[in-house]
């Protein structure tokens, strides 16, 4: 059992990180005022960018970068029609999304079944050597690829980011009132450009994190709707980066679970009362596709939690989410 | 020297930006996605050639474009009619699937004749897709849950149970390829006579029908525009929000629940796993371009239509994978909404050697 254990969460903070990567960014975009549903596409772009430049180059560090590049190039794209042509940012995120998915298939039938040397399993530097020795959470959280390691470093980063820094509580101030910042002398439209262009990079590095790290290949369709996951995860967190890392852990605990569903045995005896109904039941409740299914069925029941419990003011949202910013007065 | 950019507000739209901009949207669109083509080295004008005259000049491209309409339509129509209440039906490729399992288990297990069969197997394919779509827009009505992510996660919850039934409980005798049982013969749809496409063309084509009717003619109608276009004055005149958005939805999910059943039983058969080729998803650039009207949703189902056969074609003669047609569908939304920026305003670009006012409209310059 304390073997089970071990490495269910070993692989659930492993299956958290793509999380981790993009709902951080999708926090610091929605915080500048732009909701980004094109995350899904970017992440898509991330991995297959990602993977075709360490298959090239054969470094997974310069993939990494690239899926990241990547992701911001797609988010360009996203800053420019929402912010420079004021466009609808729903349209915009869902077209962005069909054009990663587009294109990502287009271009990746090739890289199909190539194989890489991805990020290795390092244990942490310095104190990590110590640290795996701890039983059950050891070697889950001390020893893992690099990204893993980035991302959670990138938590409190975010956090320190928008909360403590003169350049984050700007980008707090045109998320929420946009006319004001601008009369403070904040310039709104870079501002929310930085934003939407850091959320694309982190969505590439889920991305690259996903192809490089944690399933070293490039599938078509891999990312397989984490990125609405990631979307809905930033409601969840109430748009803060400590919650959004309760939230990945989360998720990716029942990535995990499915991925080991095989592995467990919760079947009644034959004579106890109710076998007959509860084990077909849980059979099919235990089933792996269906099992595949409960990560989505969980977001939409933690949304409608969420939601329920916090009316519009206390939830947290941006004030001016959706909202594109325009000088003119009219 | 110095590139100056004024945005400017229009009062009104020229009438030619109001017609030119579908036709602007999709040839803008083609041109874009002929640097894919070129990235690949295929001479785009010979690739369009392929697609559009060979597949609209020969019958068979012709059926084959009607057929592919089917669904198009049908899923065009759930995510148009909820966008006219200004909502956002994502998940109309889970209501294609949810309709598609009732239908094809009633068109397996029921025994009936044709006149009872067929119209049963639609009603239960409607239920089944409006149900689907009807448990977002209930979150959304009473708790206001972001519409776009349930229906998009619910779709994927709909492609796994399909994919789990097929393979389990519904599969049927196909040795190791996955798939249920084949419909009865009484469930499958006749072919029309003279236009030789399946009855479910004519279903489609009674389903806009219903829908234009429905958005031009009735009160709920009326509701549902007034609703999009300003739901706080339309909650002030009393009209039930909640309401217009189950409407909505539980209307729009039915036609992509039909075009599911429509699609098994007019092309496919029997329910396989990923029988789809994301029809729902290319639903939503159809209901945008075809957003002022049941008749434009039609068109661009058409156009789609003919960039799936044509499509197919290019991947047969060329080589080029089908993906192309997701790139293209994405483009196609690109160019539309940088249309819609166009309409909304004028752009005067002038350069000239002074230095711009620092005080200038920082738009466009990008």
């Amino acid at each position: 059992m304390v073997g089970f254990a071990a490495g269910l969460l070993d692989a659930a903070v492993r299956a958290s990180t793509v999380f981790i990567f993009a709902a951080l960014g999708e926090i610091i975009s929605e915080r500048g005022g732009v909701l980004n549903l094109g995350v899904e596409g970017m992440m898509l772009v991330g991995a297959l960018g990602g993977f075709a430049t360490t298959v090239v180059t054969g470094s997974y560090w310069l993939g990494f970068a690239a899926g990241m590049a990547m992701g911001a190039a797609l988010a360009l794209i996203h800053a420019f029609l929402c912010i420079t042509l004021k466009s609808s940012q729903v349209i915009s995120g869902v077209m962005l999304t069909l054009l990663g998915t587009g294109l990502t298939t287009y271009f990746g039938t090739d890289w199909v079944n190539r194989s890489i040397d991805g990020f290795p399993q390092t244990t942490l530097p310095v104190v990590g050597r110590y640290l795996v020795e701890i039983p059950i959470v050891g070697e889950a959280l001390f020893r893992s690829t690099a990204p893993d390691f980035i991302a959670l470093a990138l938590v409190p980063a975010v956090w320190w980011f928008l909360f403590r820094t003169n350049l984050g509580l700007e980008v707090i101030s045109v998320g929420e009132d946009p006319e004001t910042a601008d009369t403070m002398g904040v310039d709104v439209f870079k501002m929310r450009y930085l934003c939407v262009l850091l959320g694309g990079a982190f969505a590439g590095a889920a991305g690259a994190h996903l192809s490089l790290a944690f399933s070293q290949l490039w599938a078509t369709g891999m990312v397989a709707g984490r990125g609405w996951i990631a979307v809905a995860l930033v409601i969840f967190a109430q748009w803060r980066p400590e919650r959004a890392l309760v939230g990945a852990y989360l998720f990716g605990l029942l990535d995990a679970l499915q991925l080991r569903s095989q592995g467990i045995d919760l079947a009644l005896d034959a004579g106890a009362p109710l076998a007959g109904v509860v084990n077909p039941v849980l059979e099919l409740l235990m089933h792996p596709t269906i099992m595949s299914t409960y990560p989505y069925l969980a977001t939409i029941v933690v949304l409608v939690v969420t939601v329920v419990r916090f009316d519009d003011s206390r939830l947290g949202a941006p004030s001016a989410l959706l909202e594109p910013y325009s000088r003119e007065t009219d | 020297m110095n590139l100056s950019v004024e945005l400017e507000a229009r009062e009104d739209v020229p009438a030619w930006l109001v017609y030119g901009t579908p036709v602007f949207t999709v040839v803008g669109a083609l041109a874009l996605s002929a640097v894919a083509l070129v990235a690949l080295s295929v001479n785009p004008v010979a690739a369009y050639g392929t697609m559009f005259v060979e597949t609209l000049t020969n019958p068979f491209g012709l059926r084959q474009t009607a057929t592919r309409t089917v669904p198009l339509v049908l899923t065009g129509l759930a995510v148009y009619l909820p966008l006219r209440a200004g909502l956002w039906n994502v998940g109309a490729e889970g209501q294609l699937y949810m309709g598609a399992i009732v239908g094809t288990w009633i068109g397996i297990n029921v025994s009936l004749p044709m006149v009872a069969l067929i119209p049963l197997a639609i009603l239960g394919a409607g239920v089944a897709g409006g149900l689907w779509a009807g448990i977002p827009a209930y979150l959304r009505a009473k708790w206001d849950v972001n519409e776009i992510i349930t229906t998009l996660l619910l779709t994927f919850v709909a492609v796994q149970i399909a994919s789990y039934l097929v393979r389990g409980p519904m599969q049927g005798g196909l040795g190791n390829i996955p798939g249920s049982a084949e419909l009865l013969d009484a469930a499958t749809y006749p072919t029309v006579p003279v236009l030789e496409v399946h009855a479910g063309f004519l279903v489609a084509l009674l389903a806009v029908a219903v829908t234009a009717v429905l958005v031009a003619r009735t009160r709920m109608g009326f509701e549902v525009t007034f609703v999009g276009s300003n739901p706080l004055a339309a909650a002030q005149a009393g009209m039930s929000t909640a309401r217009v958005y189950l409407f909505v939805f539980l209307v729009g999910g039915a036609f992509a629940g039909i075009g599911g059943f429509s699609e098994i039983s007019g092309v496919q058969g029997r329910l396989r796993p990923a029988f789809s080729p994301d029809y729902g998803f290319t639903a939503i650039p159809i209901a945008l371009l075809g957003r002022n009207g049941a008749v434009r949703v039609l068109l661009a189902a058409v156009f789609f239509a003919v960039l799936f056969v044509g499509g197919s074609r290019l991947e047969v003669s060329y080589g080029v994978p089908a993906a192309l047609i997701d790139v293209i569908q994405a483009l196609v939304i690109l160019c539309l909404i940088t249309a819609e920026f166009f309409k909304r305003y004028s752009v005067d670009v002038e350069l000239d050697d002074e230095p711009a006012p620092t005080d200038g409209e920082p738009g466009g310059a990008a």
